[in-house]
């Protein structure tokens, strides 16, 4: 159980590090136990770092956004190109909810970071582009508190829960 | 919307794809995924490289869905899947281990990335994420042509020797592949000679490949194309042959080993194995400083190339088996100067001639028994038949390829040898051409 007094989930780095240059992918799962995925355009994370919001693309996600609305459990895999660093976090309630102010900048900060990462590993315009295109009329977003924060980086620590660090 | 084969692109692991699961309470998982291999059109493979999540809930509930990106077009994709079962050995999981040893040494991983398993799955639907609508680049060559060109080149050939060159020839002229080869299986010894190569230094011919070692030696013994897009170490010959053929040089200090020709820094790399009804004949094997170089097309094209010239050089053996023409007899002509030394050592039938290594096995027990002859018997005509009948030489076994035997013999003679070579006379007819007295030495052992 997580309480008011313990500390957030997400020290200051990893709230740093999900918010740019990361691949962002936002899973959930339907009453029938069938997984349903789709790729965020970015991340925000509250002031108290207690909770955390994704940008989704309404029409790319629409699977995952009803497996949401129906009270599936979510999870969001984080992983810089450049580097394999990788983090998942998992946790449920996920409400959904139209752009803040300065949530499409905040996007379009995020778009250009993650492919400066990808350029740097080969993948040039106009790949860096298309990757990030389509999203900027339909985004929503999408709330949660992180529960579970896993290491995902490949390797012999691969899998390991985070726990908060006081 | 698309089939599985024309997301192939998608498959090359150029960009990691995702995979959603999860587990029976309903909590998901997504995790990122080494490779996503193109079974056939209903099947997928993915890597299965550490006891994680995804494993737990796969083997608890099979539904997955993996998203796919295009590397040329960055259009996504989504495969709804179930998981059918594991592979630990055979030909897709080889196809996939050597695929994954490539992706791992691009990606700094080697050391990580070790596959466990090809996760078999049905694909129950494919959905468009985005940008599929968008005309993905004009494919860099049009195949079918080229291929339909290669093989043109090998329906006028009318020996084996021929038919090697002409594939080889054909693969630059027509898909611009210019760095190939061709290797023959010995199955008495477990491995492939090479007998035909093409866009080296050294032509390397009579080098040797075990079965089983490196890219080559594994799509021989699991019957499989495998492609490598990226240079990877563990399957890169210039390690492989060091380490596995050990100290060839006897105490004599003679070295028998002949330098695989390859690439030093290959950056793709396409091994086909040559087979014909149940037996392996053989392997093409091509490369490219280039990296990502040959796709799943160029895989197909190679396969039915491959297909063909297996058929061909069954064809070519049998006719001239068919067509031997009895030999010529007639006394070579006397040859002047200083005497060269052959040294044959029993044991292995290596052959040096004037202390250079020129071959040994069968080619090396063939070459002994056409110069003792012309040295005692003063013949230098002489026919397959006669060979294939020869109890001395032992021949491994009645599928051995006698032709390849001598291709290999009269190439290595050409390559390495002033003093004697191989000239074709006739279907199943050579003469052996002498140009100074030959002083034969048998050395037991070795």
């Amino acid at each position: 159980m997580t309480t008011e007094l313990d500390p957030p989930l997400l020290d200051e780095a990893r709230a740093d590090f999900i918010t740019h240059h990361v691949s962002i992918l936002a899973g959930s799962s339907s009453a029938e136990r069938i997984p349903s995925v789709a790729r965020a355009y970015g991340c925000r994370v509250a002031p108290d770092r207690r909770s955390i919001t994704l940008f989704l693309s309404l029409t790319q996600s629409a699977t995952v956004l009803r497996d949401l609305r129906a009270g599936g459990a979510v999870a969001a895999v984080f992983s810089r190109p450049t580097t394999h660093e990788t983090l998942q976090l998992k946790g449920a309630g996920a409400q959904i909810a139209p752009l803040a102010d300065g949530d499409r900048a905040l996007m379009r900060a995020y778009g250009r970071s993650f492919r400066d990462d990808i350029g740097a590993i080969g993948f040039k315009d106009p790949f860096g582009v298309n990757i990030m295109s389509g999203t900027e009329d339909d985004a929503v977003a999408v709330t949660f508190t992180p529960t579970a924060a896993f290491v995902q980086t490949p390797g012999p620590s691969a899998g390991e829960p985070l726990r908060p660090q006081p | 919307m698309p089939t599985l084969s024309e997301l192939r692109r998608c498959f090359e692991g150029a960009v990691p794809s995702v995979i959603a699961t999860c587990a029976p309470d309903g909590t998901p998982n997504v995790a990122y995924l080494s490779q996503v291999h193109y079974v056939d059109d209903a099947h997928v493979a993915l890597t299965f490289q550490f006891f994680n999540t995804t494993r737990k809930n796969i083997l608890a509930n099979p539904r997955a869905v993996t998203q796919v990106i295009d590397p040329a077009t960055a259009a996504h994709w989504r495969l709804q899947l179930e998981y059918l079962r594991t592979e630990t050995e055979g030909p897709l999981f080889e196809k996939m281990k050597a695929k994954l040893a490539g992706i791992a040494s691009h990606s700094g991983m080697s050391k990580v990335f070790r596959l466990l398993g090809s996760d078999v799955y049905r694909v129950l639907a494919i959905e468009p994420v985005f940008g599929g609508e968008a005309a993905p680049d004009a494919p860099r060559q049009h195949l079918l042509p080229s291929l339909r060109a290669c093989l043109a080149g090998l329906t006028g050939c009318s020996d084996l020797a021929g038919l090697f060159d002409a594939c080889l020839q054909g693969l630059e002229q027509h898909c611009d592949i210019r760095h190939a080869m061709l290797l023959m299986h010995d199955a008495a010894q477990g491995r492939l000679y090479t007998v035909a190569t093409r866009g080296y230094a050294e032509s390397g011919v009579g080098s040797e490949i075990r079965i089983g070692e490196g890219i080559i030696g594994v799509a021989a013994r699991e019957r499989t194309p495998i492609r490598i897009g990226y240079a990877a170490q563990e399957y890169l010959y210039s390690r492989a042959v060091r380490d596995g053929f050990e100290r060839s040089a006897g105490a004599d200090g003679l070295e028998t080993v002949i330098p695989f020709p390859g690439l030093a820094a290959s950056g793709s790399q396409l091994a086909v194995p040559l087979w014909y009804g149940e037996r392996l004949l053989g392997a093409l094997y091509v490369e490219s400083p280039q990296e990502m170089r040959f796709g799943y097309e160029d895989e197909d094209a190679l396969v039915v190339l491959a297909g063909q010239l297996a058929m061909y050089i069954e064809l070519l053996s049998h006719t001239a088996e068919h067509h031997e023409e009895a030999a010529v007899t007639r006394v070579p002509p006397a040859v002047q100067g200083p005497p060269a030394g052959i040294k044959h050592f029993t044991a292995d039938h290596s052959v040096f001639i004037d202390n250079d290594y020129l071959i040994k096995g069968v080619a090396g027990a063939i070459f002994w028994k056409l110069v003792r002859d012309y040295v005692e018997a003063g013949r230098n005509e002489f026919t397959n038949r006669e060979l294939r009948l020869d109890p001395t030489l032992k021949l491994p076994d009645v599928s051995d390829n006698l032709e390849a035997r001598l291709i290999l013999l009269q190439r290595r003679l050409a390559e390495r040898c002033s003093v004697v070579n191989i000239e074709k006379t006739g279907r199943g007819r050579f003469r052996l051409n002498v140009a100074r007295p030959l002083l034969l030495t048998e050395v037991p052992g070795r």
